[in-house]
């Protein structure tokens, strides 16, 4: 084990902090900082559940190494709600049911947040391509597309 | 989720070539490069591999530029695959890339996966290469300054198997710059993020149905990516007439030496591709 001093902007807070340089990023935002809302699914980068902001695009926590997110911002589901969409989002997803076991719906969030930052006029096809690299096995999905689609609608019409 | 993880002992971490060059030799000699990661954290993880130091040059500045001349354009090795999808110059000359794109795994993937990346992995199913194959590109390699130049496929021996020398690193690639248009076309288990059955990238110029130029590359039909040269040098120069196209979607079957597996059958893969050059030079008449 080698020690990595790391220095991040985590949720909009900066950090200094020492790690083992081998952690991997979900690793470290699950067990090291305690936010537990970034889940780890199938652990390949298939499933889309741990997902995360840095510094702006929605990544795969368990395919980057910690020491990756070194002088970048990185924003998890726990400080998603202060970027455009992403109240929206939490909230539309709580009302369109677009969350039943709700193992998948911070990945789903992170991915459609930057999805819609991207694309705010995208039409259902669209979102559908752009949330594949998410799963879910409950909902079926049509009521998460029409979640984001809502969110999209809600902070368009807000300016937010 | 994988139980048995074999991570490596530590990860360093550099800028610039010139730092990590600097610090290469004092490091373990079991070593690695990691670059998006999309491949070899999953393999490790899973006890696939085993190195005691990986070499973090995801934020190496040399890797992350995209530079046009004249005649070329280098695309660096550490881009990701959503940032050449967006770069205007990648758009412009590499039609390939753009084309790909959209099926290069996931979305978030893409923004993480980077060309050296699908490069070294020496996947036969890689779609960033066969995007560059068939583009005409060459790979650019480098240790401590010292260069070598080959066409992309040049260095693939088989699946999963890379000519590099050791602490040799990708560079990044030399695209021709040639006026052309682009078809990739991709099979996979399900319409997005899915591993290819089979794909076809070509890459053309030309009016009124001739081919003036042309090359192509065929993905997951093979140990390695390849360039079909008989069906090529069949096409190059010719008008599409009904005769030729019945040809070229026979003779490109004879070129490949698909394996059955677990995501489809080798008669299924050979089907495919010759149904795919069909659709591919149906879009060129069209155009």
């Amino acid at each position: 084990m080698k020690i990595f001093k790391l220095e991040s902007s985590i949720n909009g807070k900066k950090i200094g902090k020492e790690i083992d340089s081998s952690l991997r990023l979900v690793d470290f935002i699950r067990d090291t900082l305690g936010l537990k809302g970034t889940k780890e699914g199938c652990g390949e980068g298939e499933c889309g559940a741990c997902m995360v902001l840095l510094d702006g695009k929605a990544v795969n926590s368990c395919l980057m190494m910690a020491v990756q997110i070194h002088r970048k911002n990185l924003v998890t589901i726990e400080g998603i709600h202060r970027h455009k969409y992403g109240k929206e989002l939490q909230k539309s997803f709580v009302k369109e049911a677009a969350v039943q076991c709700g193992f998948c719906t911070p990945g789903f969030i992170i991915s459609a947040q930057e999805f819609l930052v991207k694309n705010p006029r995208a039409g259902l096809e669209e979102i559908k391509a752009g949330l594949s690299g998410n799963l879910c096995r409950c909902t079926g999905y049509e009521n998460i597309f029409k979640a984001v689609d809502k969110a999209r609608n809600k902070s368009s019409a807000k300016g937010a | 989720m994988c139980l048995f993880t074999n991570m490596p002992e530590f990860i360093e971490k550099y800028y610039s070539l010139a730092e990590l060059w600097k610090n290469l030799p004092a490091l373990p000699a079991a070593r690695k490069y990691l670059a998006g990661g999309t491949d070899l954290v999953v393999a490790d993880t899973c006890g696939g591999e085993n190195s005691e130091c990986w070499v973090d040059i995801s934020d190496v500045k040399e890797l992350r530029v995209v530079k046009e001349t004249r005649d070329s354009v280098f695309i660096g090795a550490g881009l990701k695959i959503s940032e050449l999808a967006e770069n205007r110059a990648v758009k412009k000359w590499i039609p390939s890339l753009a084309a790909c794109a959209p099926y290069y795994a996931s979305p978030t993937i893409r923004n993480t996966a980077t060309l050296g990346g699908n490069l070294a992995n020496a996947s036969p199913c890689a779609d960033g290469v066969c995007a560059l194959a068939a583009a005409g590109a060459f790979v650019l390699l480098n240790f401590r300054g010292k260069r070598r130049k080959f066409p992309v496929l040049a260095i693939l021996n088989g699946p999963k198997k890379i000519d590099l020398k050791k602490d040799e690193l990708i560079e990044g690639f030399l695209v021709p710059k040639w006026k052309h248009r682009a078809v990739f076309l991709k099979m996979m288990p399900r319409k997005l993020f899915g591993i290819a059955k089979a794909s076809l990238c070509l890459c053309y110029s030309g009016e009124e149905g001739v081919l003036k130029e042309l090359d192509m590359a065929l993905a997951s039909v093979g140990p390695v990516i390849i360039r079909p040269l008989k069906t090529i040098s069949l096409l190059k120069g010719k008008k599409l007439e009904a005769d030729l196209v019945k040809k070229a979607v026979e003779l490109v079957k004879t070129e490949i030496s698909p394996i059955t597996d677990l995501r489809s059958e080798a008669d299924y893969r050979k089907e495919i591709v010759s149904v795919f050059l069909e659709r591919a030079l149906k879009e060129v008449k069209s155009k």
